[in-house]
């Protein structure tokens, strides 16, 4: 057998080549006829479903934008993805962030849930690099940057959030609880808040608990059961809820554990008005349908929902559907095709697209309005980096079909509440 | 402390520990005959789930009967993985084996999420919506069904290990390698059946949970992590040890929910494996080996 030996003059002869390579000057290499944005969600593991969907949605919009001509202030340069996968593992939300980087992206977009888009958020401002975050709700991502701007500990604020937070989805959540209840005339007592126990969970239930607790409502949390996410049974956690005889459970799932709750729920035989979700994916996604078919039926859930009265949001939602065999263009797909759209509207107006801090001055003075999602005004950013028009809709299932049913200006049918009995 | 909860958590965590110790009984069993820690069991497991789920949407058969394909396929891939893969690298050091074990883990998993897509699903059977009420207390029957066939099940691997001469071979093998090689056992092929017969077990467990328990690629590794904390506990290579381990962690689980925030169940199953190896570091039911 041969042994490849590295000897002190290939390995020199080798440095000197790479040297000469890296050191090439940059203005010399080809200039870029497109620009390039890292796009990273999580498209394997766990939260592949709604990762694959974001994919889609962002690829979507970029080749609808292309194919209207690119950015056209900019003499038509063309949007280019560069994809990563955060594999659903947190940590990687910065390693595939470094990854993009390295290729040359100068702007990101991402990443679904809330642990691996902080992790890219910290790699935005070390490497400046602006990030839109399409999706993830837990507060502190922006809020901390936001507040080492303010100390002085870092100069200019490079991530921004087209997408509810945390605090907002628990106000909006209360707020929605409070008028459908008034609005079916029916006044529950007793509700019984159920979680996963990850960031996200962690961070929509404190957001939901605050608000009520500031909101004071007629009704009361009388228990708040989190559980482990994934979980392997959800029995115990469901009798536990019951022994609290409760009129509404309020759960925040993931799409695994809303397949363990529902069936649990209608075995045990709980004696509900209705399951109201404050906010969380599980309930209305194709496949949840098809595999929890009638324990979803009138279960209702405030989400980010595509404004299905717009007549390109059904355009575009038919053509995700033939792209993605036969899917719902849902909160996921429809935030990533948006945030992409941000973007563009970002770069037309950027002074200059190689100067990232010029990419930042016009981010903040956002004002697009040219949405598909169920806005309650135009896209702007606050002080904090987020835009507080970006809201939820209350849908529910009927007839097998997410359906937005509130607010009034919003509905697509007339709510069922309470439900009937079985 | 209602008592009623507490029975329903106490039932709940028995009936859903029969599935815990199948898909354990398997894994010791591979790794008490040939001293290779599977980690690919949970992987496999989620094999059998969607080979039931297969079956259930597009033959119409139930998993409560399809598990018995289940098995016999995951028993060829079993005995393809160890006559292909493992059998080269039997005789090498245990990190080289967790190696070739986790790249089978996850080609199977990334094999099954570009088959069937990242959408977590569960098989529906009319069984799985089915309860038995006792008072207050119900009775889940798809897992009272699971919990029969897991103990069925294991006494039927028992009495093949004990009661027949390929079972009375493949206790030599485990036993004593050298010794059975010098009375003329062909020892692969006795470790390929090992490795096929575990391998059938969480194939049967996977077919039998499929309507219990939600599944999607990914969920392999899980299933992984809680089959190696049972059988550590109950002790590596012993059968017994596996059975009595599932029901107990389970229950664990189960009991930890009630009196605890649920969130910390598994700190419970977890502190138990710590008490367990602090106490009997072979576990409860282990040889200690010098």
């Amino acid at each position: 057998m041969t042994k490849h030996r590295l000897t002190r003059r290939t390995f020199l002869k080798a440095t000197a080549a790479g040297a000469t390579v890296a050191g090439f000057p940059l203005p010399l290499r080809a200039q870029p006829k497109t620009f390039k944005i890292g796009v990273i969600h999580p498209v394997t593991g766990a939260l592949a479903e709604p990762g694959q969907a974001c994919r889609l949605g962002a690829q979507m919009a970029a080749d609808a934008i292309n194919a209207a001509g690119g950015i056209k202030s900019k003499g038509g340069i063309k949007l280019q993805l560069i994809v990563g996968d955060t594999q659903t593992k947190p940590e990687n939300g910065r390693v595939e962030a470094e990854r993009v980087v390295n290729r040359g992206t100068r702007m990101l977009m991402g990443s679904f849930d809330s642990g691996s888009t902080n992790a890219m958020a910290s790699l935005a401002q070390q490497r400046r690099v602006p990030l839109l975050i399409d999706i993830a709700a837990a507060d502190p991502i922006t809020a901390n940057v936001a507040k080492s701007v303010k100390d002085g500990q870092q100069k200019v604020q490079y991530v921004y959030r087209n997408f509810p937070t945390g605090s907002s989805f628990g106000r909006k959540a209360v707020q929605y609880f409070n008028e459908i209840f008034k609005e079916a005339n029916a006044s529950p007592k007793r509700v019984v808040l159920m979680y996963c126990n990850d960031l996200f969970g962690q961070n929509q239930a404190r957001g939901f608990q605050a608000a009520h607790k500031a909101a004071n409502p007629s009704w009361e949390i009388v228990e708040a059961i989190p559980w482990p996410e994934p979980p392997s049974d959800l029995s115990t956690e469901v009798s536990k809820a019951k022994a609290a005889k409760p009129d509404v459970i309020a759960p925040i799932t993931r799409p695994a554990s809303a397949l363990l709750l529902f069936p649990e729920i209608r075995k045990q035989r709980i004696e509900l008005m209705g399951i109201v979700g404050p906010g969380s994916p599980g309930l209305y996604e194709a496949g949840q349908l098809a595999a929890l078919k009638e324990d979803l039926e009138y279960v209702l859930t405030s989400v980010p929902w595509a404004n299905f009265k717009n007549p390109k949001t059904n355009a575009v939602a038919e053509e995700y559907r033939k792209r993605s065999g036969g899917k719902t263009f849902d909160t996921n797909s429809g935030y990533s095709y948006d945030g992409m759209f941000v973007i563009a509207d970002i770069l037309e107006r950027a002074v200059s697209l190689e100067d990232p801090d010029a990419i930042v001055d016009a981010m903040k003075t956002t004002n697009f309005s040219g949405g598909l999602m169920q806005y309650a005004g135009p896209v702007v950013f606050n002080e904090l980096g987020d835009n507080p028009n970006a809201i939820s809709t209350m849908i529910q299932i009927l007839s097998q079909k997410p359906v937005a049913v509130w607010p009034k200006e919003a509905a697509l049918q007339k709510l069922v509440f309470p439900r009937p009995k079985a | 402390m209602d008592v009623t909860l507490v029975l329903q958590g106490l039932l709940s965590g028995l009936l859903f520990g029969g599935v815990y110790s199948l898909m354990a009984v398997g894994l010791t069993l591979i790794f008490g005959v040939m001293r290779v820690v599977n980690f690919a069991h949970g992987d496999m497991m989620v094999w059998g789930m969607y080979l039931s789920y297969l079956l259930a949407t597009r033959a119409g058969i139930d998993p409560y009967l399809s598990f018995v394909v289940s098995a016999a396929a995951l028993f060829a891939l079993g005995l393809l993985v160890q006559r292909g893969l493992v059998d080269r690298v039997i005789d090498a050091p245990h990190e080289m084996q967790i190696l070739l074990m986790l790249g089978v883990a996850l080609v199977l998993e990334n094999l099954a999420l570009v088959a069937f897509g990242p959408e977590p699903t569960r098989v529906r059977s009319p069984l799985g919506a089915a309860t038995l009420w006792l008072g207050p207390v119900f009775v889940d029957l798809a897992r009272l069904v699971t919990f029969v066939v897991a103990v069925l099940l294991t006494v039927a691997l028992s009495l093949f290990l004990y009661r027949t001469d390929l079972g009375r071979t493949i206790r030599a093998a485990a036993d004593n390698t050298y010794g059975a090689l010098v009375i003329g056992i062909d020892v692969r092929r006795v470790y390929a059946v090992a490795f096929g017969v575990g391998a059938a077990c969480v194939g049967a467990a996977g077919a039998l949970v499929s309507s219990i328990l939600p599944f999607q690629p990914p969920t392999g590794l899980s299933l992984s992590v809680t089959s190696f904390n049972i059988v550590i506990i109950g002790g590596m290579g012993s059968l017994l040890g596996a059975f009595i381990g599932g029901l107990l962690v389970s229950v664990a689980e189960s009991l930890g929910a009630v009196f605890l925030k649920p969130s910390l169940k598994e700190l419970v199953s977890f502190s138990l494996l710590i008490v367990i190896l602090l106490f009997r570091p072979a576990g409860l039911f282990g040889k200690r080996t010098s």
